[in-house]
């Protein structure tokens, strides 16, 4: 058969060649990386040893006028004598906009400046660094210890977040990850990767509670799985709440015991800030911990600590109680619960959360490990190793979508928990007569009033042909993918005008951005702009031979006609030329290019699964 | 699966409103497990567009018909019948009735056990909303789409009230 018969030039990967891709959790606190090797996934270590990547990045100057970045543990001891130049908790700033940034400004000792975009920048000795700079240095780092560990350039990452992280939250992460050189097979949330990771999804079915209490976010997700399929029946939880406000409920009390006022130096803060971690930590075994800060001595014992956090963790439950009864279930209903996070160590909220549940939580894997591990496993499956059909994650929006209308009021037009992807359209109208021009407001949030919401996008449409006010039609329509991710496109109906946008939040990132921040971070690091922009294009028309190839061969003789396989086969051959020829924007015309030609045969091969579906459907039923 | 076909032929089932939930929650899961985007992680660009589009067409069909309220509407769309979201009910007894559910919901915070209360208010709007489903679903079936129409009108009343009375019990929890 002459399918059989496609050449392969040396540089295209084989088909079945095993697929080198790793899952990462981005933490607040702590980063790590994780990947399947010889079939079960394990964290991969740094070169000191430990799994654990502190998510800390200090800035400095070398003599000679560079930039001397540091990254992990040698940043973290940092943090104390500079405080300014060492970037610590730097999740909690993505994606936020200078307004929210200047709200944790009590809490972080930065000194934030204003840039053009609105986008939070932060001031240090080697010159203003984003948030998203910021990761994009942890995910190198962690990148690194993965390509190392599996021999080669990765193919693919899963990257989590936590799942009540907002369209622009997930939009910076992604941004970080290109930024860092990463392919992102899918931004996984991070209470589904945790079951996956207990294997939870072995099981027949079940509803799960994934209480996941971090450094700086909690996250309560409620999952149900039957037969293999995982789905995310609500989520709910608090982007600023965890660990950390565990350390500074104890840092406050300890300054309070102590006599100290409430106008403490950045140092003395973080001084105190790590005398909390370690009593908390310390309390995990022991009764009781001697304390000391300047001249005071004093001590906390178990019921102390568990005073001064009980209304915090009361706060997670309070969380609990809401993802419960978005899901239509109670407590009784829950068959597991499945802890994550390093702050689920601390006894009191062990013992809290068993008590609500009314059943002892699995916290056999390392709770810093396990959202990693899982997202290994997905990373996995995603990247094409395996082909486990026994494994589908389903997600939904932790919050709803819509549109500013007349007087500040909220139209939502996709409520949160409404399984993604997924698209919506709504008509509206013109108020004026006349009216040619429509402003397009998109907002997140669950309360009435815009101001009240999160502000993700603004844009016009215009050209309205005008007319009375009321008699125009225009078609708003919301489309969200698998990541979470969002856009937004308007349509007058009469006369075919239109605009989109995909949520690109003021103070995210634009592609210039990310080109400059590119170049610039090679030229620091003297590597080749141009080499890199080829390598990608390369890999990107790999990627795509090697997907046509395989649909080729499961039904390319089956879908095609001999003159549009020709077609297909010249273009495949084009673009192999251009691949070994060494210039990007060949490559990408010559991507481009065939996948015109391919769109006819994906198209029917989506049908030809579809009536396959269907039959199995008819089967089924028959056996009943 | 087409654009034009109905949310009930994606799954398979006979167009109505009864509706069989375990066949519903079985064939969304087994229509997910053939398109989510996950599955065209490795695949073209345009395989992973399709898998997008098939996917939220399934949601939304999904969504649709897991919801009475929704079903009712799109059951009645499919018969060339629009109601329109300013329409409301001419049924004066039903507007009054609605008036008291509605004052009582508003008092409950005043009430000696407002716990006690709203359980109460809640199995009663929740009996009214189960009624009206069945009465919907015996007009429908009898092709009196007028009755049907205003039996939407009324499950939109009585899903938003149920809507907010959840909305209280939430607040109460807290």
């Amino acid at each position: 058969m002459a399918l059989l018969q496609i050449s392969e030039p040396g540089q295209t990967p084989e088909p079945h060649q095993r697929k080198r891709a790793v899952g990462i959790d981005l933490g607040t606190t702590n980063s790590l990386v994780a990947a399947v090797r010889s079939g079960a996934p394990e964290a991969i270590a740094g070169p000191d040893d430990s799994v654990i990547l502190p998510s800390a990045v200090h800035y400095g100057m070398k003599e000679e006028g560079e930039r001397d970045i540091a990254v992990g543990a040698p940043a973290r001891t940092r943090a104390g004598e500079d405080p300014y130049n060492t970037m610590l908790s730097i999740k909690r700033l993505m994606g936020r906009g200078i307004a929210d940034v200047k709200s944790f400004g009590e809490q972080l000792p930065y000194r934030f400046v204003d840039s053009d975009g609105g986008m939070p920048m932060i001031e240090t000795t080697a010159g203003p660094v984003s948030p998203v700079q910021v990761s994009a240095e942890i995910l190198k780092v962690l990148a690194q210890r993965g390509s190392e560990a599996l021999g080669g350039e990765l193919d693919g990452a899963v990257i989590t977040v936590p799942a009540y992280f907002d369209d622009a939250q997930r939009q910076a992460t992604k941004d970080a990850a290109r930024l860092a050189g990463l392919h992102v097979l899918r931004l996984l949330n991070e209470p589904t990767a945790a079951a996956v990771a207990y294997g939870l999804d072995q099981k027949e079915e079940g509803t799960i509670a994934v209480y996941d209490l971090g450094g700086g976010t909690f996250d309560i997700s409620i999952l149900r799985l039957s037969r293999g399929v995982f789905e995310v029946l609500s989520t709910g939880g608090d982007t600023a709440l965890g660990g950390d406000d565990f350390d500074r409920a104890i840092a406050g009390w300890i300054a309070e015991q102590a006599g100290l006022g409430s106008d403490l130096d950045v140092s003395t803060q973080r001084a105190l800030l790590d005398r909390a971690c370690a009593a908390k930590e310390l309390l995990a075994s022991e009764d009781s911990v001697a304390l000391e800060f300047g001249d005071w001595r004093g001590s906390l014992d178990r019921a102390g600590m568990a005073e001064l956090l009980d209304p915090l963790i009361a706060r997670t439950l309070r969380s609990c109680k809401r993802a419960l009864r978005d899901a239509d279930l109670g407590a009784e209903d829950i068959d597991e619960v499945v802890l994550v996070g390093g702050s689920t160590r601390t006894l009191r909220v062990r013992e809290r959360v068993e008590a609500y549940f009314g059943r002892a939580p699995h916290a056999d894997i390392d709770p810093d490990q396990v959202v990693a591990i899982g997202a290994a496993r997905q990373a996995d499956v995603l990247v094409g190793n395996k082909s486990r059909d026994d494994l589908l994650l389903l997600d939904v929006i932790p919050l709803s979508l819509g549109l500013e209308t007349m007087g500040g009021l909220t139209e939502k037009i996709i409520p949160r928990n409404t399984t993604i992807p997924v698209s919506k359209a709504q008509e509206f109208t013109t108020f004026k007569d006349g009216q040619t021009a429509m402003a397009v407001h998109v907002v997140q949030g669950e309360r009435e009033l815009v101001s009240d919401c999160r502000s993700l996008a603004r844009f016009e449409l215009r050209g309205i042909p005008p007319m009375t006010a009321g008699a125009a039609h225009i078609r708003v329509s919301f489309q969200v993918d698998a990541d979470g991710l969002l856009s937004v496109s308007a349509m007058e109906k009469s006369s075919g005008v239109s605009a989109d946008i995909t949520v690109k939040p003021s103070y995210g990132l634009e592609d210039a951005d990310i080109a400059r921040m590119l170049k610039e971070s090679y030229a620091h690091a003297e590597e080749d702009v141009a080499a890199r922009a080829l390598r990608e294009a390369q890999v990107e028309a790999e990627r795509t031979l090697e997907s046509l190839l395989v649909a080729l061969r499961e039904n390319g003789a089956e879908l095609l006609s001999e003159s549009e396989l020709d077609d297909i086969e010249r273009g495949m051959e084009a673009l192999r030329l251009a691949h070994n020829g060494g210039d990007a924007d060949e490559i990408h015309r010559r991507i481009e290019a065939l996948n015109e030609l391919s769109e006819g045969f994906a198209q029917r091969r989506m049908d030809a699964s579809i009536k396959r579906a269907m039959q199995g459907h008819s089967l089924d039923e028959f056996d009943k | 699966m087409a654009q034009n076909q109905t949310h009930f032929e994606i799954f398979g089932l006979e167009p109505g409103f009864e509706v069989d939930r375990k066949a519903l929650a079985e064939r969304y899961r087994e229509l997910q497990r053939e398109f989510h985007p996950d599955k065209y992680a490795s695949k073209s660009d345009r395989e992973q567009l399709l898998a997008m589009q098939y996917a939220a067409q399934i949601n939304e069909a999904h969504g649709t018909l897991r919801d009475p309220v929704r079903r009712a509407g799109y059951l009645l769309k499919l018969a060339g019948v629009e109601v329109s979201p300013e329409r409301t009910t001419s049924d004066a007894e039903f507007l009054m009735q609605q008036m008291m559910l509605r004052e009582r919901l508003e008092e409950v915070r005043g009430e000696a056990d407002p716990a006690a209360a709203l359980d109460e208010l809640s199995d009663e709007v929740h009996g009214l909303f189960a009624s009206e489903q069945k009465h919907f679903a015996a007009v429908f079936a009898d092709g009196d789409l007028d009755a049907g129409k205003d039996s939407l009108l009324k499950l939109q009343f009585l899903g938003k009230l149920q809507k907010q009375v959840e909305e209280l019990e939430e607040d109460l929890l807290d």
